[in-house]
């Protein structure tokens, strides 16, 4: 695989990068992507969502009055938002000029996880979102502040439900053992004391603010230290911590490159985390440009964002509904918004499966094939989603029809496949034949049919 | 993801585990079937097999003028009837033949002929005319039409890459790489270092897992034994490995493999020997097997080639060529030849002139085999007669 296609891949959801990482140099797309601007404008699909909790008051009153059948029509519609929302995500993924950004919000969104069945206010779930997206790129302790200052995570965690005299510790346990510093760095009583700092902050206009009755006042020994400590302080006690960049660090490094880095690559990085004073950029700069140089293709599985948008955008399908892929990513155990617990998805090998891997080649055959993702039996998790789908697609693919067998597949696998043998090679070569006439009329069913035997095999799964 | 995704999942998908209720229900519904479970085994011979000393009309003169380097002396030929014999690695065709199992349908082609491996095959596999270019095969055609919704072993394609014979709109068939690693899989599944990289061989057994974990498969082989011993060579493995899914009832209505190595443009006296032999050998275990086990009438073995090659010789070898002979073997078939004899002094631009329509043989192994009309799939020929 040819190292633009990789960091594509890596760098973004698709190989659609590969001719500016060319074009640019890897540098200075790192730049562009770094530069990119993030719009604040809210989509309208919020427009019909209660915003205000004022708005989101008089909505509960309803919800109690009305009969059942009016609470889930409600119900209905604002799960609805939600699946808007997530297909907005995903054209975000798909279509920004430079999606880092996108590809670290995603990152991000898996760090803070906080999920919309838990959550149930999409607006809450949007701002979340956009803070996300605005601190990609930005300092991770100031992130960490916002984000258990955010609506949505206070309710995700349940710190609505954490007050004085009645403490509930799981948004203090979260913060240290999945947010900061991991299991073996704090002990339960720093989680007890920390939900005693955290007592009383609960969902706000915008963002979460202490409820002057609930707070906890006392003076706790947190990590060490003495005092009375509020949500901001907490977080700049954890990040004096020794142990506070290795964590974040090890996670970037398996969302972008390995499955399994090393420690002593994790403390590298890491160390050089702390020194940048926990600005990620210059972090995310150090990380790529150092892989960069180094041969590590095929040391990560794909996940099944990347997998699905990277057929999508080789076959150039521009008309599938955006609903579908969003059923396949939920099949695959990658639901947006919608992670199975707070831990998020753990990646590696645990994105495959037997019926992962089935569920995988499917989509493959029936892309390749022109069809939509799912089959009818299968669209029963389609109801909750508007505009049903089309059946046929236009399945195309690039390659250069001046070149001979050979240098058709060398041009796809260079594209798709992160390493290859002399066996692969033969069986390509049997599939495409040295006669094979890439002017044909038929050549592009032949070269397709090759695709779909490409992207089956397990070089494919790899990046 | 819930068991009803999950179900649907496997079955959508080729090689999928899972033996849904309704295949057999449909297989057994049919009702033209004909009587006894049948099933076709496609030997597909890549390359571009030479008719000409494969069933050779040794009584014509012109053979020898047009072939003094590659001709085979009249003395070696095997299995002579009708001014025609069989290659002398053949034997055991010849001896098929004497026994009534074999017949010969000469001369098929196609019009307007295609001398490239790659458009040839196409035209063979998608049973299209040779300007129309199709995306699915034939038999996935038939395949699609013939499942209730749909049955990942409806067909069992033995070979490394995907055959378009058996693509379909539904994934009713699956390629089975090497059924050795059925074995394997059984006897040591755990702890097999492949590679360097410990994600790839995570990725590679997991699709070892699913490419040839079908239950359906390590089911069939486990009831079946080899009673037989078969040659050694790939095509002899593969047939060996179809027969014991026949014999333990996978209930798969098409078999497909291949052997490479018939484009002798040089050498050919040798290769194509040494081919035939292998071919000879593999397809006398299959047919002893078979008859063992009294399946012969069940089975019908077809041996086909994208095209034959030229009737004058290049020196040692022989450039592309049009028609050619076409074999097939058990299925309760007559045994006859059928067909002219091949008429080498009437030639295209030195290539014969096919006489039957490979489609003609499809229309009637589909319809007499199968209980399948073959014009709902596109083919319009007329059904070869005297075949069954």
């Amino acid at each position: 695989m040819n190292s633009a296609s990789l960091w594509s891949l890596r760098l973004g959801f698709s190989n659609k990068e590969a001719q500016n990482i060319k074009k640019l140099g890897f540098e200075p797309f790192l730049n562009a992507s770094f530069n990119s601007k993030v719009d604040f404008t809210i989509p309208s699909f919020l427009n019909g969502s209660p915003k205000t909790l004022d708005e989101l008051k008089s909505m509960r009153q309803e919800l109690k009055t009305q009969s059942s059948d009016q609470t889930k029509a409600l119900r209905k519609k604002e799960l609805q938002v939600s699946q808007e929302m997530k297909a907005w995500w995903l054209e975000k993924m798909k279509t920004d000029a430079f999606p880092l950004r996108e590809k670290m919000t995603c990152f991000w969104h898996n760090h803070f996880v906080s999920t919309y069945q838990k959550v149930k206010v999409n607006h809450w779930i949007f701002q979340h979102n956009q803070l996300l997206r605005k601190n990609a790129f930005g300092n991770f302790k100031t992130l960490t502040k916002e984000m258990v200052k955010s609506n949505a995570m206070v309710r995700f965690l349940d710190n609505v439900d954490n007050k004085k005299d009645k403490i509930n510790e799981n948004l203090s346990r979260e913060l240290l053992e999945l947010f900061t510093l991991g299991i073996g760095n704090y002990s339960e009583e720093d989680i007890k004391n920390g939900a005693k700092g955290l007592a009383g902050l609960g969902v706000g206009e915008n963002s979460a603010s202490y409820r002057k009755f609930q707070q906890d006042n006392d003076t706790i020994i947190y990590l060490g230290q003495k005092g009375t400590f509020k949500s901001d302080d907490l977080i700049d006690i954890i990040f004096e911590q020794k142990a506070a960049p290795y964590l974040i660090t090890r996670k970037i490094l398996k969302w972008f490159i390995y499955d399994n880095p090393s420690e002593e690559l994790v403390v590298y990085y890491g160390d050089y985390l702390r020194k940048v004073d926990f600005e990620i950029q210059p972090l995310l700069q150090k990380i790529f440009t150092e892989e960069f140089a180094k041969n590590t293709a095929g040391s990560k599985i794909k996940d099944p964002l990347v997998y699905i948008l990277q057929l999508q955008y080789e076959l150039h399908i521009n008309t599938m509904n955006s609903r579908l892929l969003l059923v396949f990513l939920k099949q695959q155990g990658m639901d947006l918004f919608g992670q199975p617990n707070v831990k998020g998805w753990n990646g590696g090998t645990e994105w495959l499966s037997s019926q992962m891997y089935l569920q995988r080649n499917n989509a493959a055959d029936l892309l390749c094939n022109g069809k939509s993702l799912l089959r009818n039996n299968q669209r029963e998790d389609l109801e909750m989603m508007p505009n049903k789908t089309g059946k046929s697609l236009n399945s195309a693919l690039d390659f250069d029809t001046t070149g001979t067998n050979k240098t058709i597949i060398a041009e796809l696998q260079t594209r798709l496949l992160f390493q290859t043998d002399n066996e692969m090679q033969t069986d390509f070569e049997t599939q495409l034949k040295y006669d094979f006439n890439p002017k044909s009329e038929g050549a592009q069913n032949a070269v397709l049919r090759l695709f779909n035997a490409m992207v089956k095999r397990p070089e494919f799964q790899l990046i | 993801m819930n068991r009803r995704n999950f179900l649907s999942l496997t079955g959508t998908f080729t090689g999928g585990s899972l033996l849904l209720p309704n295949f057999l229900h449909a297989f057994g519904m049919q009702p033209n079937l004909v009587f006894g479970e049948q099933c076709l085994v496609f030997i597909q011979l890549n390359g571009g097999n030479d008719g000409l000393n494969t069933f050779i009309p040794y009584e014509n003169p012109l053979y020898f003028d047009l072939r003094p380097k590659i001709g085979i002396p009249k003395d070696l030929i095997v299995g002579k009837t009708n001014g025609m014999g069989f290659h002398p690695a053949l034997k055991d065709f010849a001896t098929m033949q004497q026994n009534g199992d074999l017949s010969v349908i000469q001369n098929v082609g196609y019009p307007e002929p295609v001398r490239s491996h790659f458009r040839s095959q196409e035209i063979w596999q998608t049973a299209t005319d040779s300007t129309t270019y199709g995306t699915n095969g034939w038999l996935g055609k038939y395949l699609d039409l013939q499942c209730k919704d749909h049955e990942p072993t409806a067909g069992i394609n033995l070979d490394n890459i995907d055959n378009l014979a058996l693509k379909g709109e539904e994934p009713n068939s699956i390629t089975v790489k090497d059924p050795n690693r059925f074995k394997i899989k059984r006897d040591n599944e755990q702890g097999i270092v492949l590679s360097e990289n410990p994600q790839l061989d995570f990725v590679r057994k997991i699709a070892n897992s699913v490419t040839e974990g079908s239950a359906e498969i390590q089911k069939a082989l486990s009831k079946s034994t080899a009673e037989v011993s078969y040659p050694k060579t790939n095509l002899g493995k593969n047939l060996e490995w179809i027969a014991r899914l026949v014999k333990g009832n996978l209930n798969s209505k098409v078999y497909y493999t291949s052997q490479n190595g018939y484009d002798t443009h040089d050498n050919q006296l040798n290769l194509h020997h040494r081919n035939l032999t292998e071919l000879n050998d593999a397809l006398a275990s299959l047919y002893t097997d078979l008859k063992q086990s009294k399946l012969l009438q069940n089975v019908t073995i077809v041996v086909f080639s994208e095209f034959g090659r030229r009737v004058k010789d290049n020196g040692s070898g022989t450039d592309h060529g049009t028609a050619a002979p076409m074999f097939v073997i058990g299925g309760a078939t007559k045994g006859k030849v059928l067909g002219n004899n091949p008429n080498l002094s009437n030639l295209d631009n030195g290539d014969l002139k096919y006489e039957i329509d490979f489609r003609s043989v499809y229309a009637s192994l589909l319809r007499e085999k199968m209980g399948f009309d073959a014009s709902k799939i596109g083919i319009r020929n007329e059904g070869v007669r005297g075949l069954f």
